[in-house]
């Protein structure tokens, strides 16, 4: 045991010693928070960045939108002063649609807009010619046209539109936590991306950090390490003490933005997206999590020489991994489905679904939870067993990886 | 009770069959040199003895246990393919192996930092091992393999790559080995290190025994195997001098093999009878000539490794 001990340690220490290890633990949560905040950010101070103003050619068959157009385009200007929209009215008499081409081409103008005669009454719409394709200032051109038309529309059939926008004035709804009655977090961007965060961090720390063990059987296979090993310890001692190190390492990892991720949710008032019982949760799927895949890649990286070899053979437990990736969204808005509880009980990727669906529902069945981590466990008792057997033939053998049917061979064998 | 004992010990790899009814005892205490040229089974079977491959028949017992791993911690192995972790320094792979090798504590730190005085790597402690030239990362993992100051000490090539300095001082380690008792099985290409080091030698070759013996034996066996004569005469008439198995004549040149238990004196005695003698010697081969005369294969090299 103590053997075993000393080897978990060593591995230990020398994954967290790398700076791998100290830019994932510092960097990915960064990443994180800067996918959910600093997009936002960076819109925000878009808006209020000095633009050219916008000149608008404006050609109005039905002559009467023209006006209320420019009342919209005011309260845009009042918006975004420094974005501002010029329009400038022509005449239908004087139309050119080619020379009004060419001041788009040359830069003069940023668009021009052809209200056809039949507008209002009829289906006959406009034209609107951009010089770029930007979505923002094209959705708001079109909201703008939109409300000058009803507008327009609104007063010919007698109706104040004032009367109109008071009626339609959106009612402020305020969400509370079922149980408890407490205010559920107003952000939304936050409450979609939780469910995908926990699941990324459950992902790097057991997926991430096991594929370390990979690369470090690896190299002590490739640097000869190995046999000075196995004269001090078992060959299944040496993979339990590594597994044991990083499966140690994960927890460090999953602990620190467990706890970053706690102390910030609190703070800034989202502590119902954080909490105890999620985290608790997310510790027992993680440990079976973990040690399944630390297991199956022990076992890929002692019969491979090289990384290569070794990530070939992962590729297949890759591609089992990228279903969550795939499914998350569906997941956390759909978690009681049964293509969701069907995805959970596929063991190397049940920590991940779990996780997703335990976010999105707190009502996720307990026979669902004990059940998957029985599933869970029993794949993990499996995968060490054979990954043992592996091990033993495989440290020492230098070479062509060895197939799939060899390695089913070797478990039989060893 | 012997320290390491083979009995008929065969493993094949598929069709190749790497080590073929090999047997061996090593008495506790003895430095036994295990001789024979690439390929000849030398690593795999230390491995055996290690339990680090299992042979397909035959018996290993190594400190009366018939598998190493029950006395993995007083054996002390260093492997053919060496290697050590980059990234860590002196001292902590030094604790590292110590530790895996069953000590703790004061007792270990205590030992690591007498071996590391003694190879002279008491300066590079903090060192990284990637920082190590090879002869100094060769000195540490040589260390590492006796830390423990094992029983039974399995060296595989433990010269290889060594320069002259270092293999000095590696020979003046396992001299201290030899003198505190511990049993030393070491394979080795340098026949002359055999010599100077070995109580026994045992050489190897396709996997079987070819010769056993202490290393005066084993001379003693072949040291007179040929006389050189010079000189002027009827050189081609000393074939016929008793005791002569085979003759090479040049121009007042002469090699002769001599057979078993003839006398190089009385050949000498013969020969002044034939010739004017300008030079005589006796050659003695050192065991470097007979493994490479036994490796090469020649019929009477099989015939005499049998009567060995």
């Amino acid at each position: 045991m103590d053997k075993i001990l000393a080897v978990a340690q060593r591995e230990f220490l020398a994954t967290v010693r790398t700076k791998a290890f100290l830019l994932s633990v510092v960097l990915l949560p960064g990443l994180i928070v800067g996918a959910i905040y600093g997009t936002h950010w960076a819109q925000r101070r878009a808006e209020q960045e000095k633009l050219p103003d916008r000149h608008i050619a404006v050609i109005d068959y039905t002559g009467q939108l023209f006006a209320d157009l420019a009342a919209q385009v005011l309260v845009f200007n009042q918006q975004r002063p420094n974005q501002r929209i010029e329009l400038e009215q022509i005449p239908p008499h004087m139309f050119d649609e080619d020379a009004l081409r060419n001041r788009v081409v040359r830069g003069e103008l940023y668009a021009y807009l052809v209200f056809a005669a039949d507008t209002i009454e009829g289906d006959g719409g406009c034209t609107l010619a951009r010089r770029d394709k930007v979505l923002e200032v094209g959705r708001r051109l079109e909201q703008m046209i939109n409300e000058a038309v009803a507008t327009v529309r609104l007063r010919s059939a007698g109706i104040d539109p004032t009367t109109i926008a008071a009626a339609r004035r959106p009612v402020p709804l305020r969400e509370v936590e079922a149980q408890t009655g407490q205010a559920v977090t107003s952000n939304i961007t936050a409450r979609a991306l939780t469910p995908f965060a926990f699941m990324f961090l459950m992902f790097m720390g057991t997926f991430g950090i096991s594929q370390g063990l990979l690369t470090s059987v690896i190299e002590e296979k490739s640097n000869r390490v190995i046999e000075v090993l196995l004269s001090a310890v078992s060959p299944v001692q040496l993979m339990a003490g590594k597994i044991l190190g990083t499966a140690f390492v994960g927890f460090l990892l999953l602990a620190v933005w467990g706890a970053v991720g706690f102390g910030s949710a609190q703070r800034y008032n989202v502590a119902d997206l954080v909490s105890v019982h999620r985290l608790v949760l997310a510790l027992l799927y993680f440990v079976p999590g973990f040690l399944l895949l630390a297991a199956l890649l022990a076992g890929i990286g002692s019969a491979c020489n090289e990384l290569k070899d070794a990530q070939s053979m992962v590729f297949p437990l890759s591609l089992v991994t990228v279903i969550p990736m795939v499914f998350w969204f569906y997941i956390s808005e759909n978690p009681s489905s049964v293509i969701s509880i069907v995805l959970s009980f596929i063991p190397p990727i049940t920590p991940f679904i779990m996780i997703l669906r335990i976010c999105a529902d707190p009502d996720t069945p307990i026979w669902q939870i004990a059940g998957t981590l029985v599933v869970l466990w029993i794949s993990v008792l499996c995968a060490m067993w054979a990954a043992g057997k592996v091990f033993r033939v495989g440290v020492l053998m230098y070479g062509k990886p060895p197939s799939l049917r060899e390695l089913i061979r070797w478990v039989r064998l060893a | 009770m012997d320290a390491l004992i083979l009995e008929a010990v065969t493993k094949r790899f598929g069709r190749f069959t790497a080590v073929d009814g090999f047997s061996l005892r090593v008495a506790p205490g003895q430095v036994l040199g295990f001789l024979g040229p690439n390929g000849a089974g030398k690593t795999t079977t230390l491995r055996m003895v290690m339990s680090i491959i299992v042979p397909d028949s035959g018996r290993v017992e190594v400190l009366g246990h018939p598998d190493a791993a029950q006395v993995k911690d007083r054996i002390g192995y260093l492997p053919e393919e060496r290697g050590l972790y980059r990234k860590m320094t002196v001292l902590e792979t030094l604790r590292y192996f110590g530790r895996l090798k069953g000590l703790r504590g004061a007792a270990l730190h205590e030992r690591v930092d007498a071996y590391l005085e003694r190879v002279g790597l008491a300066d590079w402690r903090r060192k990284r091992v990637e920082a190590l030239s090879k002869g100094m990362s060769q000195k540490l993992q040589f260390v590492t393999a006796i830390l423990h100051e094992p029983e039974l000490v399995i060296l595989d090539e433990p010269f290889s790559g060594l320069d002259p300095l270092n293999v000095d001082m590696l020979e003046r380690l396992l001299q201290d080995l030899r003198r505190r008792g511990t049993t030393v099985v070491f394979s080795t290409h340098q026949m002359n290190q055999a010599e100077r080091l070995c109580d026994r030698i045992v050489l190897i070759n396709r996997g079987r025994k070819v010769i056993e013996g202490t290393v005066s034996e084993v001379r003693a066996r072949f040291a007179t195997r040929f006389v050189v004569l010079d000189g002027e005469g009827d050189l081609d008439s000393l074939r016929s001098i008793p005791g002569i198995a085979r003759a090479q004549v040049t121009a007042g040149h002469a090699r002769l093999e001599l057979a078993d238990g003839t006398d190089p004196h009385s050949v000498l005695r013969s020969a002044l009878e034939r010739m004017r003698v300008a030079r005589f010697e006796v050659q003695r081969p050192d065991l470097q000539e007979i493994f490479v005369r036994l490796v090469s294969g020649s019929p009477t090299a099989d015939r005499e490794a049998e009567s060995v």
